[in-house]
């Protein structure tokens, strides 16, 4: 890798301005309808048909992808009363917040989340530090056996024991039904792992001699020089694995057998369930009742909030965490 | 020269002591959830049973696959999984491509970071959350579709328990949840073309489809057979979360792939042999394809993975 340290003195200068840009990219869709032809005119290229079409052929796209959460939204929000089958609206029809009211008191919408609140910090957490202290060694060049511990981790990313022999495992070290099950079994990801030593490696080396003229041993560097300044990579990291954490369904679902332990996608996932039950018998909508349309919605919508609040600064990282990876992996 | 590497790494780990302790719990970590479990695959030759562990339980050879093979399901799941992996193949693989070519048109940095904004954002809703939307949206009585197909005269269909539906739903869905993600990977490869074979072709007065043909495609051709050779040795994985979302029972003798069965024959059933089994035969044909195809990369192009 050329410009190596450039990049990253520029990305950790990058970081600095982070909620400005986060802000920036919140209130993009805003710009867009107020700034557009300002922004366009100014170098504009010629517009051909091709181009027409293209940007047609995009516009389609991004409407694919957007129109049903819109609508997700916009039916959490309204009575459900007064929206008809299937119709697509564009706003609120009777604005009310009923739904939510309903979820709110739901006591076990707040159990699983609680849950997954949980799993989401410790386990992002526990992800940070193992991986962190995991990487630093594997990037010191002058480590005897660093390329046999490597080797010991890149296997993994080809095979592994598959399903049963995993979960044999995680019941083997008594985590079934606890919380620990969903953190533990993957406390560590190779592909983190190798993105986090490739930044420690591009830090400049010079630092660490001069701490360790000084006195400090490698942890010392490790806490005091080298964590400092590889925040980008860290909030990256610290990004992927929470929405990673959030998202996380199927290990909730072969671990947790309880009832009383459980997280917020399987709560989704038995509203889905009763959806798909609804449509058998058709919606039984009663008056004065929250529909199951708008409930459902709701939930959906709640359950994906985190996400969409992240979502921005995570962005900023998209490049360049798969770029890292294509590189190196 | 044994005592001499002997001494050379006593005195590597005391030099090092602290970052070797520092790789410790990561060592042992990989070690236990793993390792173990890789070698755990040998209760795939044994009768598993909790009480008697991994090591105790007894040997029955290759009986586990005797009764695989003869089991009907596994036929279907094995057929479905290889299905629905080539339709994804098949339709799904030119998406992120084709949207990379077509985000690389544009030039208004706004409209295309916008774009991208959109586009990126199916990918990190859960398959329960973009499930559920698709299922809402498919339904009989209150989908946006149906309404679509009553409003020009038609029968509502009930999507979600039509076998004839169901391989359809989870190729498109895919394609919609994770193509726009999957363009990343080639804009970070089409940034890497040098600027000036375009201008020079510019010069040459190039049209623009004959610089995509020249310039453009050649330029990522290399990602796209990296990635190519990575998708086939995934043919017999489809994803859990998606199938186990969208599929109901009636839907299984189409829907019912080899993630789902281990799920429900393995831990809900505690077959674990037979499901082991299962799992090794699909890591087994998985290997064999990524080395096949890695082989006829190398053989007919310059790319390889190793």
């Amino acid at each position: 890798m050329k410009n190596t340290l450039p990049c990253s003195l520029r990305s950790h200068f990058a970081a600095q301005s982070h909620t400005a840009k986060a802000l920036g990219a919140a209130f993009f869709m805003a710009y867009l309808c107020l700034g557009w032809n300002g922004v366009t005119m100014k170098k504009r290229m010629k517009i051909t048909p091709g181009g027409m079409i293209i940007g047609a052929l995009l516009l389609l796209m991004a409407f694919i992808c957007l129109v049903p959460y819109y609508y997700v939204i916009v039916t959490s929000f309204s009575d459900s009363r007064l929206i008809f089958e299937g119709e697509l609206i564009l706003f609120p029809r009777g604005f009310t917040l009923k739904s939510y009211e309903h979820l709110m008191n739901n006591q076990r919408f707040w159990e699983c989340f609680r849950v997954t609140v949980l799993r989401t910090l410790l386990g992002t957490a526990f992800n940070l530090v193992f991986q962190c202290v995991f990487a630093y060694p594997l990037s010191r060049r002058y480590l005897p056996g660093r390329k046999f511990f490597m080797m010991f981790i890149v296997v993994t990313m080809v095979f592994n024991g598959g399903i049963i022999p995993t979960y044999i495992v995680v019941k083997e070290t008594g985590l079934i039904d606890s919380i620990w099950a969903l953190i533990i079994p993957n406390l560590i990801s190779t592909w983190n792992v190798i993105i986090l030593r490739s930044f420690f490696e591009n830090l400049p080396a010079s630092m660490e001699e001069s701490a360790k003229m000084d006195g400090a041993n490698d942890f010392v560097v490790f806490l005091r020089i080298m964590l400092p300044l590889s925040m980008p990579v860290l909030s990256t990291i610290t990004l992927f694995a929470a929405v990673t954490h959030w998202n996380s369904f199927m290990d909730a679902v072969i671990y947790l057998t309880s009832y009383q332990l459980q997280v917020l996608q399987v709560f989704l996932r038995d509203m889905v369930l009763q959806l798909e039950m609804a449509s058998f018998f058709g919606d039984m909508i009663m008056p004065d009742q929250v529909s199951s349309l708008s409930l459902r919605n709701a939930s959906i919508f709640l359950a994906s909030i985190p996400i969409i609040v992240v979502y921005p600064f995570l962005q900023r990282f998209f490049v360049k965490g798969v770029m890292v990876g294509a590189v190196k992996g | 020269m044994r005592s001499k590497t002997r001494t050379g790494l006593v005195r590597a780990l005391k030099k090092h002591k602290i970052l070797y302790l520092m790789l410790l719990p990561g060592i042992l970590w990989f070690i236990v959830y793993r390792y173990l479990p890789m070698a755990g695959v040998v209760i795939a030759f044994k009768r598993y049973s909790f009480s008697q562990g991994i090591l105790g339980s007894p040997w029955v050879g290759l009986q586990n696959f005797r009764m695989l093979f003869q089991m009907q399901d596994f036929y279907n799941v094995v057929r479905n999984t290889l299905v629905i992996s080539l339709y994804n193949l098949i339709c799904g693989f030119p998406f992120p491509i084709i949207i990379a070519l077509l985000l690389n048109e544009i030039y208004n940095k706004v409209f295309k970071r916008t774009i991208q904004t959109i586009i990126y954002l199916p990918h990190f809703l859960s398959w329960v959350v973009f499930g559920g939307i698709i299922i809402q949206l498919l339904s009989p009585n209150s989908g946006m579709i149906n309404a679509a197909i009553k409003a020009l005269g038609g029968e509502p269909v009930f999507f979600m328990a039509k076998s004839e539906y169901f391989r359809g739903i989870v190729v498109i869905t895919d394609i919609i949840k994770e193509a726009g993600w999957g363009a990343i990977i080639y804009l970070a490869a089409l940034a890497g073309i040098d600027m000036e074979q375009y201008e020079a072709a510019i010069i040459d007065g190039a049209s623009r489809f004959q610089k995509l043909i020249y310039i453009t495609l050649p330029g990522i051709s290399n990602t796209i057979i990296i990635m190519l050779i990575l998708r086939l040795g995934k043919i017999l994985e489809v994803g859990f979360d998606q199938i186990y979302i969208l599929s109901t029972p009636s839907v299984y003798d189409v829907g019912d792939v080899i993630s789902t069965y281990i799920y429900r024959i393995g831990i809900v059933n505690m077959q674990f042999g037979l499901t082991t089994a299962i799992g090794l035969f699909q890591s087994a044909i998985g290997a064999v394809l990524i080395i096949a195809t890695n082989a006829v990369a190398r053989k007919y192009s310059d790319v390889s993975m190793w």
